[in-house]
């Protein structure tokens, strides 16, 4: 229904908007007859319920269709942008953990200490740089001073990673404040102490108990930043030039490429929810109280 | 607390590790010998019958060759034919002796372009239903080729600007005839021809080999990094000017600028009561401090407008006064017009960055003029959209590669309203009219000079930056990019 629902609205929302594709194929001197001609190749002459009604036929076949402008088959564009996009958002994860989390747990540990006063003013710091100065800064200070890596693109390996290192730094400022949180609240409960008292390591004490069940609001935070990453980071991925789902659907849109713009919305939503999916299985893996409703 | 300790170690390590490890590439860049052209927006479309977008265009002149182009005045000039008019409906073009062979990837074929692929070009263009430039070419009745170097085109109508519509490049008539893809694989004849075509384009020299790489960067920051880091070599137009000027401060680059041609202007809606009147018209292009903008924030070589056409076009024989800031002049001819200050106004343009800078700035130079400027900035394809539907009182917009006068009939021709031509203002004058007809081009320009149908703003400076080893490129005053046919690099 989700996907329904998000198919439909899309569909209706873009043939709102004001424009039209074959005023942008064919431009201001192109005769009526021929903008007729090519409205009706295009389909676009039917009724919107029968347009509907066909994108969905062919959707039922795997069949997104062609790109009105580039005629590329869709399904070779989502092929080619979708796996980029998944890459960046796999390491812009992995960056903004293995920050976010042990940044999070220190500062829980020592609350109310100058180190906590640090990273939080760190964290804080972090998540209000937006996309568009962070990128540029990283750029002038990684690849225009220091010369290690690459300005922006794909052709390299390690183009990645200056567009995860944005995206990732964000994240992990927002992990770092929902560890400590999560962290802080259940630190002082008495299965904690009587942990400690038994003479279980203070490592042991953190990492098996106390972080574990502090990990529930932490998987949520995650779900829903994977969720945003894999919608494609339009920001990071016009700075970087990195060819992913965000800017072809912007692309799309600024050049009323329907087709293309229904199927990137579609993939993002269905990336939702399976991301949805998997962040409530790892509840019940992280606490084996959850039970699945059926 | 050491596995804390641990952790962080680990961090670091994993960050200095993966960008320690990185230096190698950026070497590898810089040592590349291809020249790396770094554009704004990558081109749509590499078939000539279908492209319409600026950087398509611009790499189509370099990988297709024309029958027609333009001299500095923007006289149509022979390139690959000659032409005499042999009645008022009929053209011959003779194809110059010295043509070369289209760039197949197999031998398939040495022999020059001929008369039968002009033909076949141009009778492709005529039975495409969604070609933008279908209908151009509405008023051929025939193509007949008399021989390998002679064609003759006949038209339905006498039109004596026929042969400057001619410069749609030249494809090969067998490829035609087997539906080739010319937008993803295009086969010209001119001084480049395609290599790859994947992230970047990539494109070769004819003559010497050398591979020319056009990568698209949208963002005009991101372009000067690459610039000063040596991963791109060139990159022209589409800065603001403070990093032009920033630019222009770094030992490794080379800025060069020309002055520009293409037509910056606020359309006006013609059919609004408050802009019909010529006095609020003429008290709208007195509120603009066109220099201070041009001083201020724009590139070197920007000039201020007083006609669509730039003063060095053929058609211009007296150059036309520019409308000085006045801004007491501007509230006096308001308060003659009757109209109750402050006159308020509604100005649209799109997202763009200097095109919403340059709109503060007039809202703000209105003001004193009891002129208040709303500003509406939307995406582009609602933004055009409302334009082309008269949905404007005020929009700003710049015509781009004009060359001939007969841009005043389709955009202020009383029978060019959308989506009949450019009319977008809906101005109907029928002493303009009579002008136009007449091709009095010096009094059409005059008229519309007094009349202000719209109001001209400045003809926009080009610039072009490079890497200091680049040479052999200059900026053209229509932005277009032939200097690729012979850019090259010191050797060190």
């Amino acid at each position: 229904m989700v996907i329904f629902g998000v198919l439909l609205l899309t569909f209706l929302l873009i043939h709102l908007v004001p424009g039209d594709p074959v005023e942008v194929m064919l431009g201001e001197s192109a005769s009526m007859a021929d903008r007729e001609v090519l409205r009706a190749d295009l389909g676009l002459n039917q009724s919107i319920v029968f347009q509907f009604g066909n994108y969905l036929t062919k959707l039922a076949h795997a069949d997104f269709g062609q790109s009105i402008h580039t005629k590329t088959p869709i399904i070779e564009l989502l092929k080619t942008r979708y796996p980029a996009t998944l890459k960046l958002a796999l390491v812009a994860l992995f960056i903004g953990l293995s920050i976010g989390l042990p940044l999070g747990i220190y500062a829980a540990l020592k609350a109310g200490q100058w180190q906590d006063l640090v990273v939080t003013l760190v964290s804080v710091r972090l998540s209000a740089m937006p996309a568009f100065w962070l990128g540029p800064m990283l750029m002038l200070i990684f690849a225009v001073w220091l010369g290690w890596l690459p300005v922006s693109g794909m052709e390299s390996n390690t183009s990645i990673v200056l567009p995860a290192l944005t995206l990732g730094l964000g994240l992990s400022a927002i992990l770092t404040r929902m560890t400590r949180t999560s962290l802080l609240e259940v630190l002082n409960d008495d299965y904690i102490r009587t942990a400690r008292a038994k003479g279980i390591t203070e490592s042991n004490v953190i990492i098996r108990h106390a972080l574990r069940a502090a990990l529930l609001p932490i998987i949520t935070i995650v779900g829903l930043q994977m969720g945003s990453l894999l919608a494609g980071t339009v920001i990071t991925e016009t700075i970087f030039s990195w060819d992913g789902i965000g800017r072809l659907l912007v692309e799309s849109i600024e050049k009323r490429d329907y087709p293309v713009t229904q199927a990137c919305v579609l993939l993002v939503a269905l990336s939702y929810v399976l991301v949805n999916l998997l962040t409530d299985i790892l509840y019940r893996l992280a606490d084996p109280r959850v039970k699945f409703a059926h | 607390m050491k596995v804390f300790n641990v952790f962080f170690a680990i961090g670091l390590a994993w960050l200095l590790l993966a960008t320690s490890s990185c230096r190698r590439d950026g070497v590898s860049a810089q040592l590349s010998r291809e020249i790396v052209f770094a554009i704004g927006q990558a081109p749509l479309n590499l078939d000539p019958r279908y492209a319409t977008d600026a950087a398509s265009e611009r790499v189509n002149r370099l990988i297709y060759q024309s029958l027609v182009d333009f001299d500095s005045q923007s006289k149509p000039t022979p390139s690959l034919a000659g032409w005499r008019a042999i009645s008022p409906t009929a053209f011959r073009f003779t194809l110059n002796k010295n043509r070369a062979p289209f760039h197949y990837p197999t031998k398939l074929r040495q022999a020059p372009l001929t008369a039968n692929d002009v033909k076949a070009t141009y009778d492709s263009i005529a039975l495409l239903q969604d070609s933008p430039h279908a209908a151009e070419f509405d008023n051929v009745k025939n193509i007949i080729v008399t021989d390998d170097s002679t064609v003759v085109f006949q038209l339905k109508q006498p039109d004596s600007h026929f042969p400057a519509k001619l410069i749609i490049g030249i494809l090969p008539a067998e490829l035609i005839a087997l539906h080739h893809d010319f937008s993803h694989a295009p086969v010209g004849s001119g001084p480049l021809k395609l290599l790859s075509w994947r992230n970047q384009l990539s494109l070769q020299r004819v003559s010497d080999g050398q591979t020319i790489s056009l990568l698209e960067v949208k963002d005009p920051t991101v372009r000067v990094l690459k610039l000063l880091h040596g991963e791109v070599d060139l990159l022209q137009a589409e800065l603001p000017p403070e990093l032009v000027k920033y630019l222009q401060t770094k030992p490794e680059v080379t800025v060069k600028t020309n002055r520009g041609a293409n037509f910056s202007y606020l359309g006006l809606n013609m059919q609004d009561p408050t802009l019909k009147n010529l006095k609020v018209r003429q008290a709208i292009a007195y509120a603009i401090d066109r220099d201070a903008i041009i001083q201020k924030v724009m590139v070197f070589n920007t000039r201020a407008a007083s006609a669509i056409l730039p003063p060095e076009h053929y058609t211009n024989q007296h150059s036309l006064p520019i409308y000085a800031y006045q801004p007491a002049l501007a509230k006096q001819l308001l308060l003659e017009a009757g109209i109750k200050l402050p006159l308020k106004l509604v100005y649209k343009t799109s997202t763009d960055a200097q095109r919403v800078r340059f709109a503060t700035i007039m809202q703000a130079q209105m003001q004193a003029a009891g002129i208040q400027l709303e500003i509406r900035s939307l995406d582009w394809g609602t933004f055009f959209a409302d334009v082309k539907q008269g949905n404007f009182q005020l929009y700003g917009l710049t015509w781009v590669g004009i060359k001939t006068p007969e841009i005043y009939g389709k955009a202020l021709g009383s029978q060019s309203v959308p989506p009949h031509g450019f009319n977008r203002g809906r101005y109907a004058d029928a002493q303009l009219d009579q002008l136009l007809a007449e091709e009095d081009w010096p009094s059409a320009t005059a008229h519309i000079h007094q009349q202000l149908p719209y109001i001209p703003l400045w003809y926009e400076g080009q610039f072009a930056a490079m890497r200091q080893e680049i040479n052999n490129y200059s900026p053209k005053a229509d932005g277009n990019w032939d200097d690729l046919a012979t850019i090259s690099r010191y050797a060190h």
